[in-house]
């Protein structure tokens, strides 16, 4: 009877479960809100929309960042650091970075005493022997401070809330789980905080204007779309970053980010706290290793040798590959592999690009890119001020001829800027013994754009024409010549800086697909609809090779191995190369140390306890060499200067 | 028997369909998941690609939805009957929710007729209860997860297996003999070393031993020639490698070199096996040696060695096959903690990569298999407490 009873509840519980989670929502969909109902909020203002009490005051905010001993923060997490000055920001750019102009000495550097004078000024007074400011009103300065709970950041955090307790702020911390902070709809995508920290990653296209244009600020309103956590408004800035994105001379994109870094000094919106290190260590026989801030260091992996003559490197990583299909990976160690061993277009060393197989770089100095001002009519389809594709008619905001952004009103004659680029490859043989050709590319730009492939982002396609609707409205604008060259008539008011670049592939890693490859059930790779391609072996497991190597063997698990290509034109020093995959850095260091392997990568080695033990075995005479650097990635501190 | 043995099937039916839908449930509402960290890309994610990207993890349906196409491969699109589709405009799912603006709640729905479109038969499962566990999210993006299971299972079970059999052969004697002997020197000895050994993490040995026998052996090498250096981790080495000057040119994939990669990850499981098993032995032992019947055959004058083993050692032995049973489970699931410090491609570590980067498939799979594995171990100790214990009848 009790079982029957038991089951019987059970039952009810299951489908109450099942009816509550299929149930329509209380409001369908289209039903605009009534007059004077709340958004988001119950004082019926939007959210975020009021100034902080506390950090809308430029003041409190620059005293904050004086207050922050940024070099005491690097030596806690990062105690073997000899140099922790090339460590410190003074921007949002790294200073070997190409649009970096500074110095910008109008970011607050540490100075408590100067910290304190501001505070003073801006009416937070500290009485004798009281811990914290107060204000007129006897508000205390009190801050919440948000991050995650990597110890990393616990650590230098802690430093930073001592600096500040110096100078009279409480800061209240709290260390949210990664997956509530970086939630798809809490934490930092909901501005839910007051001080934030975390970190990201600089590119060799410092791009920018989702972070700091003002139409970029996240709202309830705009479906929190943008990343301008703080809500920072400052037009010179937001027109300077709109300008960097939209233009194509560097010349003129270096001008436009010196603007917004020395806004971004001025406002003081976001502290830059500092580069993290990070650091690569290999065997002392390995010869041709390089390091570099955004390139992975298996982009010359042709050049790597072993002083001993050895025929195979082998390289730890904690990390497998997810795919060699580079196109739905985002992962840091399929494109370590992919560089090599599916090969590349262009490579982006030292904050820049280089052409590898693309054959030289398309720009309109080079006479491969012509940027035309064409008239548009209503019909057309044109690339929005908002960056998407769309049918020009009334009410639609572009980016006129002149770099202006304006809304059409639908008869006023309307001039844009449109691109037209050819890309030309070098000759390249697959690693099958079949010579590339054309018909790559237009494979490529077929399954690329699609929207069934699995790719998350069509961005680049989104340039050429509307892919949404149909593939084919891409292809129509993309004709390809004799040999192995394309040119890509891009929408007008579409002017990607680094229109330059091949526009297929994961920033040059791959983006080439042996049209003529035959699958296992007899199928040639063009036939094969794109949603099949994510499990197709030929693609995600084997792909063929344009590059120095080629997949021999993936265990999964265990290794994957590659080896020379016979058919790559350039030479290969050494003909295998097998990524191990171990579980954590301690055994990939133990692994160096042991000479079962030849290379810690920088992703695997990062840079924590374990970098130490390797110093300390370097200093001990163990064979083996590192390199500690700046990372391209940067930790910061994002103040939002509204409240809920 | 039979009545019992239908009884249990069906109870274990019931919680293996209670764990499915308890963990399935879980993995919905727990925090995080394979959207984390999407905005952190620094790049721009309009609403649609978010929904696309939602739509490629089925993030797009309703949970419940979800489940019984991950338990059954069910609805894969309307109902047809005779050319005819029924509940084709039913909305299972939410592909873009609304802005406030637009006054909340979902801006386009999923219908039943789009799910061939959205999720193409090519990237579901066909249900789990068909032995199609659908294909892997994360780790091996579209990849079958039974082909990832396979690839992992072998080297689990090795290690297993091994560390069980030598655990057993080690413990068991470990444990008669310190009872037989209680209070003995060796009997405290043994019970300290049980002791840290049993409070231990298996991590602290796993580092220890690569500290030992690798990081450090070319230090100890210098005072001892003879000092083996092991390789930390993974299955098999890629090239040729020395252990000592005793033996050099160890071959890659070799039996030797077999042998010794699984050297240090068999030895930290059998230690931490043998800490608490014996120690499980010996009080049981202790227990069934103040026993009457062992007084008797004693009095009868039966040998000590016949006293031990034939009276003693089997009425021991039957809580001890709880414990032993209980292990196989772990065939299927590995060390987590041991394979992971050992690099050891298995079971374990595969479920800690998937639990980390959020691929639910290959976690459900994982936990769903081991649900079995364990209900259907219960059920064979209990079988086996009737074989071995005649006074056991189930009825």
């Amino acid at each position: 009877m009790k079982t029957k009873k038991f089951l019987v509840i059970a039952l009810l519980t299951i489908l109450s479960l099942v009816v509550s989670a299929c149930a329509a929502p209380a409001t369908m969909p289209g039903a605009a809100p009534e007059a004077g109902q709340e958004m988001g909020s119950s004082s019926g203002v939007e959210e975020f929309t009021t100034p902080h009490p506390i950090l809308s005051d430029v003041k409190v905010r620059r005293a904050l960042a004086h207050c922050i001993d940024r070099d005491a923060l690097i030596a806690s997490v990062y105690p073997y650091a000899e140099d922790a000055a090339g460590l410190q920001m003074d921007s949002f750019l790294p200073k070997t970075h190409w649009a970096y102009s500074g110095p910008y000495e109008d970011m607050p550097q540490y100075d408590p005493e100067a910290g304190k004078a501001l505070l003073e000024e801006a009416g937070w007074t500290q009485a004798e022997g009281e811990p914290v400011r107060t204000n007129a009103n006897g508000d205390a300065l009190v801050l919440k401070f948000t991050t995650t709970s990597a110890q990393f950041r616990q650590t230098w955090s802690q430093v930073m809330i001592q600096n500040v307790a110096d100078c009279g702020f409480q800061i209240i911390p709290t260390y949210a789980p990664a997956s509530w902070w970086f939630g798809d709809t809490t934490g930092l995508a909901r501005r839910d905080f007051e001080l934030g920290a975390y970190a990201w990653v600089g590119q060799a296209d410092p791009g920018g204007r989702t972070l700091y244009a003002c139409d970029q600020i996240p709202l309830p309103s705009n479906g929190w779309e943008g990343q301008n956590t703080m809500g920072w408004c400052n037009e010179a800035a937001s027109s300077a970053i709109v300008k960097a994105n939209n233009t194509l001379l560097r010349e003129d994109r270096v001008d436009a980010y010196n603007i917004v870094q020395q806004e971004f000094a001025k406002d003081v919106v976001s502290i830059p706290v500092f580069q993290r290190a990070e650091a690569e260590a290999w065997g002392a026989n390995v010869e041709g290793f390089t390091v570099d801030p955004t390139e992975y260091s298996s982009a010359n992996a042709s050049q790597w040798s072993l002083s001993d003559g050895g025929d195979t490197i082998v390289v730890a990583m904690t990390q497998e590959p997810d795919s060699l299909w580079g196109l739905v990976s985002s992962m840091a160690a399929s494109a370590y592999v992919i560089a090599p061993g599916v090969g590349q277009t262009f490579t982006q060393f030292d904050y820049d690009f280089q052409p590898v197989v693309q054959d030289g770089l398309s720009t309109v100095e080079s006479g491969l890119a012509t940027n035309e001002v064409v008239d548009v009519a209503a019909g057309d389809v044109v690339y929005t001020y908002d960056g998407l594709p769309e049918v020009l008619e009334a009410g639609v905001k572009v980016n006129d001829a002149e770099g202006n952004a304006v809304e059409w009103d639908g008869a006023s004659p309307l001039q844009m800027n449109q691109l037209t680029v050819t890309y030309k490859l070098k000759p390249y043989t697959w690693s099958d013994g079949t010579p590339g050709s054309a018909a790559d590319m237009e494979l490529a730009a077929k399954i690329e754009c699609d929207r069934t492939s699995g790719a998350t982002s069509f961005a680049g396609c989104d340039t050429i024409g509307m892919g949404e609707e149909d593939v084919q409205n891409v292809l129509d604008n993309i004709t390809f010549g004799e040999g192995l060259e394309m040119t890509v008539k891009y929408l007008p008011g579409a002017q990607s800086p680094t229109y330059y670049l091949y526009p297929f592939g994961n920033t040059g890693k791959g983006g080439l697909y042996p049209a003529h490859q035959v699958v296992g059930d007899g199928r040639t790779l063009a036939d094969v609809p794109a949603q099949e391609w994510l499990t197709l072996p030929e693609i995600a497991e084997r792909p063929l090779s344009f590059g120095p190597y080629y997949v021999k063997e993936w265990n999964k698990g265990q290794n994957l191995v590659l080896e020379q290509n016979p058919y790559y034109e350039g030479d290969v020093a050494t003909p295998n190369i097998i990524f191990v995959f171990v579980a954590d850095t301690n055994q990939a260091v133990a692994q160096l140390l042991n000479g079962d392997v030849d290379i810690v990568e920088k992703s695997t080695l990062g840079a924590g306890a374990e970098v130490q033990t390797v110093i300390d075995a370097a200093a001990a005479g163990q064979p083996i060499e590192y390199e500690l650097s700046p990372s391209p990635t940067w930790e910061h501190i994002d103040i939002n200067m509204f409240t809920k | 028997m039979t009545a019992y043995l239908i009884r249990r099937l069906f109870q274990m039916t019931i919680v293996i369909f209670g764990v499915s839908i308890f963990m399935f449930s879980l993995f919905n509402i727990a925090p995080g998941g394979p959207l984390t960290g999407l905005q952190q890309q620094q790049r721009r994610i309009t609403p649609e690609e978010r929904a696309r990207i939602r739509a490629q993890y089925e993030l797009d349906l309703y949970w419940p939805v979800r489940y019984t196409r991950w338990l059954v491969g069910w609805p894969q699109g309307p109902l047809v009957i005779n050319g005819q589709e029924f509940f084709a405009n039913v909305p299972v799912g939410c592909y873009l929710e609304a802005t406030p603006e637009q006054g909340g709640g979902c801006a386009d729905y999923v219908y039943l007729s789009e799910v061939p479109q959205l999720h193409p038969k090519v990237r579901s499962s066909r249900g789990i209860l068909f032995g199609d566990f659908g294909p892997s999210t994360v780790v091996q993006a579209g990849q079958p997860v039974w082909d990832l299971l396979a690839s992992r299972l072998w080297a689990t079970v090795e290690l297993q297996v091994i560390s069980l059999a030598l655990a057993l052969i080690i413990a068991i004697p470990l444990g008669i003999y310190s009872a037989v002997h209680q209070y003995s020197k060796f009997d405290y000895s043994f019970t300290t070393a049980a002791f840290i050994g049993s409070s231990m993490p298996t991590f602290f040995f796993g580092l220890m031993f690569i500290l030992v026998f690798t990081i450090l052996a070319g230090q100890i090498q210098d005072m001892w020639a003879w000092w083996p250096t092991l390789p930390p981790g993974l299955r098999e080495a890629v090239r040729p490698y020395d252990v000592a000057s005793w033996l050099t040119s160890v071959q890659p994939g070799s039996p030797l070199d077999r042998f010794l990669h699984l050297l240090m990850p068999v030895m930290v499981l059998t230690i931490v096996s043998v800490a608490a098993w014996s120690r499980f032995l010996r009080s049981s032992m202790l227990e069934v040696l103040r026993q009457d019947y062992v007084r008797t055959a004693r009095a009868k004058g039966l040998v000590e060695r016949l006293v031990i083993n034939k009276h003693a050692l089997r009425n021991a032995l039957i809580p001890f096959i709880t414990i032993v049973v209980l292990q196989i489970p772990l065939f299927f699931a590995g060390a987590i903690v041991t394979e992971t410090v050992f690099a050891w491609p298995g079971m374990g570590r595969l479920f800690f990569d998937a639990l980390n980067r959020s691929d639910y498939n290959i976690a459900l799979a994982f936990i769903y298999v081991t649900t079995i594995l364990t209900v259907v171990a219960t059920l064979l100790g209990d079988i086996l407490y009737s074989v071995i214990d005649p006074r056991i009848r189930y009825s």
